[in-house]
Order: C-alpha cells, then sequence, then structure tokens
C-alpha cells in the first residue's frame, strides 16, 4: 500500500515535470485552452472594468487638490504639442517627397507606419513570477504573439498568448536578465538615437529597470527619456520605456549601464494599446 | 461536503481573484499581496472532503489558475495545490476539525505552496530573486492575508457547504 503510494506520487512528479518542461516557451495554445481563457475573459472584463472604474472614481476624489497644478501642466505640453505638430507636418510631407525622390520601394516605405488596437484589461495574474495580465482582443481582432503592449505613458509589455478573443500580455518587468526565454529589448535614447544603444532588463528586487551593454562614450545622463530602438526586430521602434535615474560603469568596466525608472504603470490598468507592425514581409 | 456548491463557489472565487482583487489591493502591494483563494477552498475541502477529493480538486483549480495566468510555463499550481490538499488531507485524518487547527492548515499550506511555485521557477531559471527576499518580499504578506481571508470564508463554509450531519465538528470526513 506504501508502495503503491509512493509509486503514484513519482509519476505524477514525472509526469508535471514533463508539463513544466513542455509549456515552457511554447507560443501556441490548444484548442480546451483558447476556450477556457475566452469564456472566464468574458466573465472576468464584466467584473474587472465596473469594479475599476468604481475604485479609480474614489481614488481621483481623493487626489482633487492636484488638479489644478496637473491642469497648469497639461495646458503648457498642448502649447508645446501644437508647435510640434506643425513642424512636424513640414517635416512628414518633406520625407515623404525624399523617398519619393530616392525610390524607396512600398515596402521601405511602409515599415514604421504602425497601427494601434486599443484593448481593455480584463484581469490580472496573481502568480508571482508570471504577473500576466488578459486583454480582452485576440487572433480575432488580428494580435499575435510578440506584439509590443503599451500605455499612453510607455511600454508595458509583449503579448505572450493568444486566444480567439482574449490574449494574455508579459509586462517588461517580467523578462528577467537571466531567465532562459527572455527578449530583449534593445534601446536607444530620444534625440541621440545614432549615438546610444543598449539592452534594457528589469531588476526585481530593486524595482528599477536597466539598461547595460551602453557605449562608454555614449552621452547618456540623469533625465534622458529611453526609447525602444526596433533594431531587434521583435518591439517596434520609438516607444517610450522610461527616464534615466542614474548612470554607472558596468561589470566589466568596458561599457556602462544606466537605472531606468519605469514611464507605465503595471497594475491597475484599464486601457492598452497593442502596436500592430504592418506585415511587410507577407505577399 | 457539498461538492457541487463547493465548485461553483470556488469558480466564483476564482473569478473574483483576477478580476476585482487586483483592484482592492494598494498600488505599492501590488505584488506583495497575491491571494490565492482557490487554495484556501481546497484547504477546506481538504479538512472537510477528504484527502482524494482534495486532491482531484486541487488538480482542476491549479491547472485551471495556471491556464488562466501562462505566461512562462504552466502546472506549478497544479503541482502544488494537488500535492498540499492531498497531505493536508492526509495530515488531518484524525483530528478535531477546530478553528485553530484550520488557520494552521491554511497558514503552513499557504508558505508550503509559494514555496513550490517559488522552486519550479528557480528550478526553470525563470526568477532569479533568492529565497530570503522571496519569503520576505511576496510569501509572508500574501501568507497573512490568506489567513484573514480564511477567517472571512470559515463561517459560510462551515454553514452552507458541509451537510448537516458533519457540523458538529469532531468526527472524521468520510
Amino acid at each position: 500500500m506504501r508502495n503503491k503510494r509512493l509509486f503514484i506520487l513519482m509519476i505524477g512528479l514525472i509526469l508535471f515535470i514533463a508539463m513544466l518542461g513542455f509549456t515552457s516557451g511554447r507560443t501556441g495554445l490548444s484548442w480546451p485552452e483558447r476556450f477556457v481563457n475566452d469564456a472566464f475573459g468574458t466573465v472576468q472584463g464584466a467584473l474587472y472594468r465596473p469594479v475599476g472604474a468604481v475604485t479609480e472614481f474614489f481614488r481621483d476624489l481623493g487626489r482633487l487638490s492636484d488638479v489644478y497644478k496637473e491642469n497648469e501642466q497639461l495646458r503648457l505640453t498642448v502649447a508645446q504639442y501644437t508647435q510640434d505638430k506643425i513642424r512636424y507636418n513640414q517635416l512628414e510631407s518633406e520625407n515623404a517627397r525624399l523617398k519619393d525622390e530616392l525610390g524607396f520601394t512600398e515596402r521601405q516605405k511602409q515599415l514604421y507606419n504602425y497601427k494601434y488596437l486599443i484593448a481593455q484589461v480584463v484581469a490580472s495574474s496573481s502568480n508571482p513570477y508570471d504577473k500576466t495580465i488578459k486583454i480582452n482582443r485576440g487572433a480575432h481582432d488580428g494580435v499575435k504573439p510578440k506584439m509590443a503592449v503599451q500605455t499612453v505613458d510607455g511600454l508595458v509589455g509583449i503579448v505572450s498568448k493568444v486566444s480567439e478573443f482574449t490574449s494574455t500580455v508579459m509586462p517588461i518587468t517580467e523578462l528577467d536578465p537571466t531567465s532562459s526565454d527572455r527578449i530583449s529589448i534593445s534601446a536607444t535614447v530620444l534625440g541621440k538615437e545614432d549615438q546610444t544603444f543598449g539592452i534594457v532588463d528589469y531588476d526585481k528586487e530593486r524595482n528599477m529597470l536597466q539598461m547595460s551593454k551602453i557605449d562608454e562614450n555614449a552621452p547618456i545622463k540623469e533625465g534622458d527619456l529611453v526609447i525602444t530602438s526596433g533594431l531587434v526586430n521583435v518591439l517596434p521602434k520609438g516607444i517610450l520605456i522610461g527616464t534615466v535615474v542614474s548612470t554607472q560603469v558596468g561589470d566589466f568596466g568596458l561599457t556602462h549601464t544606466a537605472t531606468i525608472k519605469p514611464a507605465a504603470k503595471f497594475d491597475h490598468l484599464t486601457e492598452v494599446f497593442v502596436v500592430v507592425a504592418p506585415d511587410v514581409d507577407a505577399p | 461536503m457539498r461538492f457541487n456548491r463547493t465548485i461553483l463557489l470556488t469558480l466564483a472565487l476564482v473569478l473574483i481573484q483576477t478580476s476585482i482583487v487586483p483592484w482592492l489591493v494598494p498600488y505599492q502591494w501590488s505584488d506583495r499581496l497575491l491571494p490565492n483563494l482557490a487554495f484556501i477552498m481546497t484547504v477546506y475541502v481538504a479538512l472537510f472532503g477528504g484527502r482524494h477529493a482534495a486532491f482531484l480538486f486541487g488538480l482542476g483549480f491549479g491547472l485551471l489558475e495556471d491556464l488562466l495566468f501562462y505566461g512562462h510555463l504552466m502546472g506549478s499550481y497544479g503541482f502544488g495545490m494537488a500535492l498540499l490538499g492531498y497531505l493536508i488531507g492526509l495530515v488531518s485524518e484524525r483530528r478535531p476539525r477546530t478553528l485553530a487547527y484550520t488557520l494552521l492548515a491554511i497558514g503552513v499550506g499557504s508558505y508550503l505552496l509559494d514555496t513550490i511555485v517559488y522552486l519550479v521557477y528557480r528550478l526553470f531559471q525563470l526568477t532569479d530573486v533568492t529565497y530570503g527576499f522571496a519569503v520576505y518580499w511576496q510569501i509572508l504578506p500574501t501568507l497573512l492575508l490568506q489567513l484573514i481571508i480564511a477567517l472571512v470564508l470559515y463561517l459560510p463554509v462551515r454553514r452552507r457547504l458541509l451537510k448537516s450531519a458533519s457540523v458538529s465538528g469532531e468526527e472524521n470526513a468520510a
């Protein structure tokens, strides 16, 4: 009797280790998984959004006094934005004209023409090592694995699993530098795109992002805005990641690292955008 | 134990855990307080419904949670909850089901479950935080919150989910 119990335990252990190994690094989902995810996603959405609206309302009531200051700041930003918009329109038309004259192909012209799919968050995970969030857009709406997800503030994460009507997003805080299935975020600094380059990952114990492998002559300093570079093909170009807090010499003294405060929040999210890069390689 | 009701209640609790609890936890604490309501129900099943029922219950809801949280890999909760459901059922077979014993089982169980999950992710090199940090940062705060939730659920579980014959509390679950 004892032996039988031990035998079953061993078989169970082996089965589970096989399952853990098999499911790590897999991108597709089988149809029962997609069905359960979608069925739960519908109900989760019906709960998450109203509760979120109510709690946000009470939180906003609490910080009513800050609204005046925030309004002032936003007005300044809008003024700045209007000026930039005029300049941007000129540059864009000039850029299009130059591309025409230089004979860019249609594929090259469409390369950075991103579309943004708006999605509502419906649930968030309670596994401390897989803190994924779930959004209510799926394969039906054109979401594919490894697409970037952002809020208005900045980069949030990467789509990891896609069902028919929902998908799971892995926040960039889970992209651990030592993990076996990591995705590197190649990053650069706004305004110095051709001089700075680094790889961003997350330091869980300090709650900060870290940009490593920066050239020691790169002009990076405190307060700089770090954006995705789009050089490695996973993430699109120009999504805000965060602000540089400090820079220091890296592990071997040859490169520098910078500590970055993330621009986006990763919890209590309501609305996110899935960045759809044009499918240039499709026939 | 009334299993149909228990399963329905636990499904509702899983929905609450993924969609409502994240809003109630303050922003600074959102990666420290991660209660697992389905696990609390698994311990109740282990105490009042026997170890085999708890094994199947933990396996089913563990795999469901794994699927809903699927990011890197799945199976850690299925494994941990099935194993702990069975073990808690086995250990407490001939003991009185007092409130203190229930809380002790849930406390020890949730500590062990979080440790198992940590070890699985550590084994597959998906996390590099030290065990001491994991205990301080996530496991202990979550444990305290789970104890409070277990206290809140204790009376409804005894009143509604047990058949009236076994409410007296002293006899063994079949």
